[in-house]
């Protein structure tokens, strides 16, 4: 009897002197999230405070930030490329998770057909490299490429320089990768509408809901936390979009800097410096790309706040 | 079990030793460019080199357009090449100011064997030079000979001929030109700055406006841009999306009839089978006929390299007109060596491209020695004209106040 009684407790002894065995688990998943993702993060905060490259950099304090906002050349891209990633943010959160939506609950649908296949076909652009996307999509935008085929089917009027124009190029380069990602969505909104319970929407049903109503009423409350999961992740991957543009236009974004994302002016400030001279300024790309930390933050925590854990 | 397990991992650990013992013996250098469309050819010239001398050398490219943020990056943390390509001018002065780039100035052959106007682009205010000279393209426009034929049409020996050329052309319903302003440099590098010279004249010329004695909107600036605007009219449909890398396969399909590049490009056409031949950038009647000539690669050794002689062995081969000889064999199309010394190349096309050189003014682009922060404003403005949204004046006005700022007058 006694026997059992000292077992329920857990068994100390040299390497477990607490009782608290389970940091031993946690502690190599902790130290390579702090060696290769809170350091280099924190780091960068810290160097957003330099000016100049590896072995020449001198503090100077919040300078960089008052370039970034006050200086007209650099603030006006700055602003730029703000307002730019917020529109393929837009058509993000517009077209490809409303599509994702739509798609999942027609292919949840009780009498639809060739469900598994069409599930592969509209998640297979998610698995194509994104330059290799960029790059066919280019050529296929292309005028002087793409225009004798489509005249030849009629399509005329389609052959325009899409990527050329200040108006134009954003657009379609959003609806490119909107069309490569809408499967994400997609696929996750099928497993959440799976997860509602069949006896809610038999109920729905025995009281005359026609599939509109069931869908607002029912499906859409119970799927809250997805939407808010998915939108948190959209916001989260397009302001650190970077290769789509990179394949599609320049890392300039050109034309004219209408195709500009934060994750190109980084490029360009942090990282590869602007063309022909080529040699970045790591301390303002640094901070860059913290002033996007606090601006996501400032945009994460309400949606997570107002979208998880309700029941 | 425990005796195995040391006994093997003692093996392992001696067999990773012996990779170690065995590199002391051969010399094996790094070589960093820009130019990864060569990495075939350039590592060919290499092995040429190891036959001669015994020192491996291996070249490592990485993409044009991230060269001098990698390379700087390399240099910072100390993993830089051995020996690496050098930008001209300005941005190649600035490695050698910031110690990474080697002294060259004491390299044998150095001083003598080069034309001034090609250590120029590789020497500081106070006459130390930083790198080799290793080669200089120029800026030409490819035509397709059978379509020329065909049409009936003469080359053009004056702009006033490319353009009649061009109308000719457009209206048989050829795209005269293969160019874009999509890749956001070509415009300015290869088409603009290819037909400057023409308008302004050769370095001397240059000098007076990098000082700020002559400004950039006078008469010759604001002819140049207007016979620009007016070469733009022909450039293709939806030459807004149009990128460097379509120009070669339009010319090369007959889409179009010419394309304004630079001579790097020459190897391209190969590929499709077509007939062509390049020409200068002709002159406005009456002008002086001048060509772009562009120092565009040198060669310099890492200052904290570990094999300081090889490197410096290698950098004086350069400098030799043999060594010049054997690297013009192995330089890819279209790059020529600036070297002192008769040259001669396999393929009598290159030699007929730097044969275009005779008898004109040459010069380097125009905003690379010392006007480079004018690069971009230039690059916004050449788009803007070609699309009809400003005109020749208002950008003659612009430039005039951007060569203010960097002239500081």
């Amino acid at each position: 009897m006694q026997t059992t009684v000292q077992r329920k407790t857990s068994s100390k002894n040299r390497l477990n002197p607490g009782g608290r065995y389970w940091i031993w688990y946690i502690l190599p998943a902790l130290l390579m999230y702090c060696l290769f993702m809170a350091y280099p993060m924190l780091d960068s905060v810290r160097l957003s405070l330099y000016e100049g490259t590896t072995g020449a950099r001198t503090f100077v304090g919040f300078a960089n930030y008052v370039r970034l906002f006050t200086d007209p050349e650099v603030s006006a891209r700055f602003w730029g490329a703000f307002r730019n990633t917020w529109v393929f943010f837009a058509y993000h959160m517009l077209v490809q998770n409303v599509l994702g939506m739509l798609f999942a609950v027609v292919l949840t649908n009780r009498t639809m057909k060739g469900r598994q296949f069409y599930q592969t076909v509209v998640f297979i652009p998610c698995t194509i490299a994104v330059m290799v996307t960029g790059y066919l999509f280019k050529l296929i935008l292309n005028p002087q490429f793409a225009g004798p085929t489509l005249r030849s089917v009629g399509l005329g009027f389609l052959v325009k320089p899409w990527l050329g124009s200040e108006k134009t190029a954003l657009n379609v380069i959003s609806l490119v990768s909107v069309w490569q990602w809408v499967g994400i969505p997609t696929m996750m909104f099928v497993a959440g509408l799976q997860g509602i319970s069949e006896d809610l929407l038999e109920a729905a049903d025995i009281a005359g809901a026609n599939s509109w109503q069931t869908f607002w009423y029912i499906k859409y409350p119970l799927l809250l936390p997805v939407v808010g999961m998915i939108a948190i992740l959209t916001f989260v991957s397009n302001f650190n979009a970077f290769d789509i543009i990179y394949a599609m236009a320049t890392p300039d974004g050109a034309p004219n800097y209408s195709t500009d994302l934060i994750g190109s002016l980084f490029y360009r400030y942090g990282v590869a410096g602007k063309h022909p001279i080529g040699i970045p300024e790591p301390g303002v790309g640094a901070a860059i790309s913290t002033a996007v930390f606090f601006m996501l933050l400032a945009g994460v925590v309400p949606t997570l706040r107002a979208t998880q854990g309700k029941e | 079990m425990r005796k195995l397990t040391a006994l093997l991992l003692a093996v392992l650990m001696m067999a990773g030793l012996l990779p170690a013992l065995t590199q002391a013996e051969t010399v094996k250098l790094t070589m960093g460019s820009w130019r990864s469309d060569d990495a075939e050819k350039v590592q060919a010239l290499l092995d040429k080199y190891k036959e001669l001398t015994g020192v491996e050398i291996a070249f490592q490219p990485t993409v044009s357009d991230q060269y001098n943020a990698t390379l700087r990056l390399q240099l910072d943390n100390g993993t830089g090449p051995d020996l690496y390509y050098s930008r001209s001018y300005a941005v190649g002065q600035e490695l050698f100011d910031a110690g990474f780039s080697m002294d060259c100035t004491d390299i044998p052959g150095v001083k003598e064997n080069f034309p001034e106007s090609a250590l120029d682009a590789w020497q500081t205010p106070d006459g130390k030079v930083f790198a080799v000279p290793f080669a200089a393209v120029s800026q030409v426009i490819y035509y397709n000979k059978t379509l020329f034929a065909e049409n009936g049409l003469e080359v053009p020996t004056t702009f006033e001929e490319l353009i009649a050329v061009s109308k000719a052309f457009k209206e048989k319903g050829i795209e005269p030109f293969a160019n874009g302003i999509a890749s956001n440099w070509d415009i300015l590098e290869c088409v603009y700055l290819g037909m400057l010279p023409n308008y302004v004249g050769g370095a001397d010329q240059r000098a007076l406006y990098e000082s700020g004695e002559k400004k950039m909107n006078d008469e010759a600036f604001l002819k140049s841009l207007q016979d620009f605007a007016e070469l733009a009219q022909y450039l293709p449909e939806g030459f807004e999306s149009l990128t460097n890398s379509d120009g070669p396969a339009m010319l090369g399909l007959g889409r179009s009839a010419m394309f304004i590049d630079g001579s790097w490009t020459c190897g391209t056409f190969a590929d499709y089978g077509v007939e062509w031949g390049a020409i200068a950038f002709p002159a406005p009647e009456g002008a002086a006929p001048a060509m772009c000539f562009h120092p565009d690669m040198g060669i310099t050794g890492n200052n904290a390299t570990k094999y300081p002689e090889e490197v410096k062995a290698f950098l004086t081969w350069l400098a030799t007109p043999e060594g010049a000889q054997t690297t013009s064999t192995y330089l890819p199309q279209g790059f020529f060596p600036m070297i002192d010394a008769p040259i001669t190349f396999a393929d009598p096309a290159v030699t007929e491209i730097l044969a275009l050189n005779d008898g004109k003014v040459l010069d380097a682009r125009f905003v690379w020695a010392k006007l480079l922060n004018m690069y971009t404003p230039m690059v916004e403005q050449l788009n803007a004209l070609t699309k009809g949204e400003t005109t020749p004046e208002a950008v003659a006005e612009v430039f005039a106040a951007e060569q203010a700022k960097i002239v500081g007058q």
